[in-house]
């Protein structure tokens, strides 16, 4: 009896998008598909760490918790974006709105990202095969299924591989759900309804919130009908029309269906009814579609007797690194492709004596390009290895190819193009770099047309700022937030046109300055006219510092970003103080749209050091 | 007696006159080798005339490290370091063979303050000025999270080939990681542009706050002994360096420009100091000093400006030039 493991990515389009910018957990974040006449449509959303505190004219602190859950299962797939920030303001008050990241569809690349980590699950099993819908079906893919026959034993069973899983991913930032049973259909639909599987062996985890939720299920042999019956019929993943029909003949569980008589169903519902059930029931065998890509290499060297890292040196760890990444290497190579994210797998020896099983230690290593240099995979591999503790025994490796590119082949010189050469160097030196700093510590800056400066360039992966510039970005998977301007990807924006007014350092966050000495009344003004012409300060207090501002420039006003939040408005000044340095502060002029509000809190943003 | 048959001199004379003459050939590789790792290595202008007058070789040498010591953390010494590194990017030698192909700058910011849009027209200016043809230099930021990875990611740029330039302001390091970094810098060819605070010059570390140069994490770094001389001022500690040269920044008020035309706010009026070098021990007796105008709006140097150098005699400059060649053993 085969069993297949299913990790259900609830929200992918909208977890993919805060794997690529963790920045975004803090805000709600809609992906919208653009439909006819202009109106935006939710094709996913979610807010990953929703305020616990009461926003301003959102529900008290007491009730948002429970009602959130409750209000944004009312924000569902197919809704307009208007009726959805609706119930997210009477939820969490107007402001979630203004701070919501808005961002459009674009399934190809939602498909992409699910392939690759699909090839990263092969830590699992050797079969892993994105969710696909079937004919006639329109549904987007949320699922992986992973073929487990027989490898369960390797992590203990299937208590600690479905548990493994669950969490390996949540390490990575991925929240995820997962259930194994005996056809995929099966687990699709105990992997979306883990709450609700009785007798479920498997203790529940605690999610963040101190409620009990479980995040895996695990079906035993034959008892898909018998534990999954009464789940309801939408977990067979049937369509609108179909569960409207069921619904009109009183039937609303997946045991209600099954019960009906085979024979009829076809002809009284749509086939897709008798098809999903011969799916659920192992009747009808699904295939499992691996990615194409799959057909990556791998390479393993399995070892007589387990080896000993402690008594191994890293020149024969290498030796063995290098056979195995040039076996892999080596037919993507003659393909003219290079290997972009590859696995490492350290496979713990079973000492006589334990019970229960080691999963084996997986090393991610990624790359900024193809590449097919063994080299330089092999020192990134021991740049990592460097930095983990190892098993001190183990009885084989396994390099993976995760993912792999078209490598950029050039006929070479007789003596090698300096040109060439140094871009090669450049790209290992950031392979390097973010093997070790981490993938998001190196990035390149890309400038954004976007007055605020805290929002006026983003940090983008090393090689991708100049794809960017020449690769045209079709409109529909452009990426513009609402209401905000769009990214430039031609030129630089205006508004870095003006670098002598921007400071080379800035600081993370505005830092209030005390000891503000105001300029004469007579220059300031009448500070009950809001009008009044602002001076900037003829001194500041920083760092017990007192600085005499003997120069300023200035002010330029900035005014913006309603659409984050509060809205931005600033007089920054550039001064010049008697020492000689020269610092970027700003007054505050209010957050709020109310006329004649003010605040003449003085900040310290940045120094032209 | 034993005569050599053709030149009908004594074997032994034959000999030692052998040896001599091949002892001669190796110092003389000796100081050719020596002469290729110093002054062998591309030079390049930093654009700025009164820089290059500071500088030892006569602008940048590729392949080596040059401090920047800056009085406070809004004294001008990064954007000056930031300029020179966009010109070292986009630089390319007047022969007909393009020595570095290196495009690429490479920040470690472990503070996490480094504000690129400051920078980037620099480098599309730096790209489109040069009319090498290669576009813009590309500008690469890396963050560090601890003391050790930033040390490391130093020497990891500096000894890559296709780096140009590597910005940093590391804060306190040991001498054996500076030394590090020399060698690296060699390896590799790019120039190590190292701001840090006066710190490293005076021990008392005044005008350096808790946002002082090195990230405000002084706590984690690294305090090294120092050697220490005695000046008109009193006792200063001065770290030795391995550093081509050490220049400190000082940013001039406008209260000292009176009476000179009116920088505004896209020129920076800075006054430099040439306060150190790989010479041996302490032995740097006079400070050279001049001034340069920094247009902030290009980052190049703002030209027609009037300058007001305080450069010694050419005597003085002469015979410092010769010290610091015979004292470069480093």
């Amino acid at each position: 009896m085969p069993r297949i493991l299913t990790i259900w990515l609830p929200r992918w389009p909208v977890q993919r998008r805060l794997l690529e910018r963790p920045e975004l957990r803090r805000v709600p974040v809609f992906v919208c598909r653009r439909e006819r006449r202009g109106v935006m449509k939710l094709v996913s959303w979610a807010w990953a760490a929703p305020p616990r505190s009461p926003r301003r004219g959102g529900l008290p602190a007491g009730n948002v918790a429970m009602a959130g859950r409750i209000h944004a299962s009312r924000i569902h797939e197919g809704m307009s974006l208007a009726e959805g920030m609706a119930v997210l303001a009477s939820v969490y008050g107007s402001r979630a709105c203004q701070v919501a990241e808005v961002d459009h569809d674009d399934p190809l690349a939602d498909r992409a990202a699910l392939e690759e980590l699909a090839r990263s699950c092969r830590r699992f099993a050797p079969i892993v095969a994105v969710e696909q819908p079937l004919p006639g079906e329109t549904s987007r893919p949320e699922c992986l299924h992973v073929d487990v026959t027989g490898t369960a034993d390797f992590f203990g069973g299937e208590g600690p591989l479905v548990r493994t899983a669950v969490w390996t991913l949540a390490v990575r930032g991925i929240h995820a759900r997962a259930a194994i049973a005996d056809t995929p259909a099966a687990a699709w639909a105990a992997a979306h309804h883990t709450d609700s599987i009785p007798g479920d062996p498997v203790p529940a985890a605690q999610s963040s919130r101190g409620a009990s939720r479980r995040r895996w299920a695990i079906v035993p042999p034959g008892g898909q009908l018998r534990l999954l019956g009464s789940l309801p019929a939408a977990a067979l993943g049937l369509g609108s029309d179909v569960l409207t029909q069921l619904e009109g003949v009183g039937v609303g569980t997946i045991g209600g269906i099954a019960r009906l008589p085979r024979k009829s169903l076809a002809s009284r519902f749509d086939p897709q009814l008798s098809r999903r059930l011969a799916l659920f029931t192992g009747e009808r065998a699904e295939p499992l579609v691996v990615p194409c890509s799959a057909e990556l290499p791998t390479a393993t060297h399995a070892f007589e007797l387990p080896l000993s890292l402690r008594d191994t040196t890293a020149d024969d760890l290498a030796a063995i690194l290098d056979r195995l990444v040039e076996a892999c290497l080596g037919p993507l190579a003659a393909a003219g492709k290079g290997v972009t994210a590859l696995q490492v797998r350290l496979d713990r020896s079973q000492a006589i004596g334990l019970g229960e099983p080691s999963a084996p230690m997986v090393i991610d290593v990624g790359l900024f390009q193809p590449t097919s240099c063994v080299k330089h995979v092999v020192e990134l591999v021991q740049l990592r290895m460097a930095r983990l503790r190892l098993p001190p025994e183990i009885a084989a490796i396994t390099v993976d190819v995760v993912s792999a590119g078209q490598a950029d082949c050039r006929q070479r010189t007789l003596f090698g193009g300096p040109a060439e050469a140094s871009a090669m160097q450049v790209t290992m030196l950031l392979d390097r770099l973010s093997g070790r700093l981490g993938r998001r510590a190196v990035f390149e800056p890309l400038p954004l047309a976007d007055a605020q400066p805290e929002h006026a360039w983003a940090a983008v992966p090393p090689l991708q700022a100049t794809r960017r510039k020449t690769a045209a970005v079709p409109a529909s998977l452009s990426v513009r937030r609402r209401g905000g301007p769009r990214r430039h990807d031609e030129g630089f924006p205006a508004i870095v046109a003006a670098p002598q007014r921007r400071p080379i350092w800035m600081l993370p966050q505005p830092v209030r300055l005390e000891s503000v000495v105001v300029a004469a009344a007579a220059e300031t003004g009448p500070a009950e006219q809001p009008t009044a012409v602002v001076r900037p300060p003829a001194g500041f207090r920083l760092e017990g510092r007192m600085h005499e501002v003997v120069k300023a420039h200035g002010p330029e006003r900035i005014e913006t970003a309603w659409w984050r939040g509060p809205t931005v408005r600033r007089d920054y000044y550039v001064v010049e103080t008697s020492d000689g340095g020269r610092y970027w502060i700003f007054r505050r002029l209010g957050g709020s749209r109310r006329a004649g509000e003010r605040d003449d809190a003085w900040f310290l943003h940045g120094m032209f050091s | 007696m034993v005569t050599h048959g053709s030149s009908g001199l004594p074997a032994a004379d034959l000999l030692s006159r052998h040896a001599d003459l091949l002892s001669r050939q190796l110092f003389g590789w000796d100081a050719a080798v020596r002469r290729n790792w110093e002054c062998g290595r591309e030079t390049v202008s930093t654009g700025f005339r009164p820089l290059d007058r500071l500088l030892p070789a006569g602008g940048a040498r590729r392949g080596s490290l040059i401090e920047w010591l800056a009085a406070d953390d809004a004294s001008g010494a990064v954007a000056l370091a930031c300029a020179v590194a966009c010109r070292l990017a986009g630089s390319r030698t007047t022969g007909d063979e393009p020595v570095s192909s290196a495009a690429t700058i490479l920040v470690v910011d472990r503070g996490g303050r480094f504000h690129p849009p400051a920078v980037l027209p620099w480098l599309e200016q730096a790209g489109s000025g040069t009319g090498s043809g290669r576009g813009r230099p590309r500008l690469v930021v890396a963050r560090p999270s601890t003391f050790e990875d930033e040390l490391w990611a130093i020497d990891q740029a500096l000894r890559c080939p296709g780096v140009a330039a590597v910005l940093a302001w590391p804060g306190r390091v040991h001498p054996t990681a500076m030394r590090r970094w020399q060698l690296a810098a060699r390896t590799g060819g790019a120039v190590g542009l190292l701001v840090r605070g006066l710190l490293v010059r005076d021990a008392s570390g005044h005008g350096l706050g808790g946002h002082g140069l090195g990230g405000g994490r002084r706590s984690e770094s690294r305090c090294e002994p120092v050697h220490a001389r005695a000046t008109h001022d009193g006792p200063m500690h001065v770290e030795p360096t391995w550093a081509e040269a050490r220049v400190a920044v000082q940013p001039l008020t406008p209260a000292a420009a009176a009476g000179e035309p009116s920088t505004g706010p896209s020129v920076r009026r800075l006054r430099l100091s040439l306060v150190g070098g790989p010479w041996a021990g302490d032995a740097m007796l006079h400070e050279r000093a001049d001034e340069l105008f920094l247009d902030m709006s290009n980052g190049r140097e703002a030209l027609g400006r009037r300058r007001t150098a305080t450069v010694p005699d050419a005597a003085r400059l002469r015979e410092w030039g010769r010290e610091g060649l015979e004292c470069r053993a480093s």
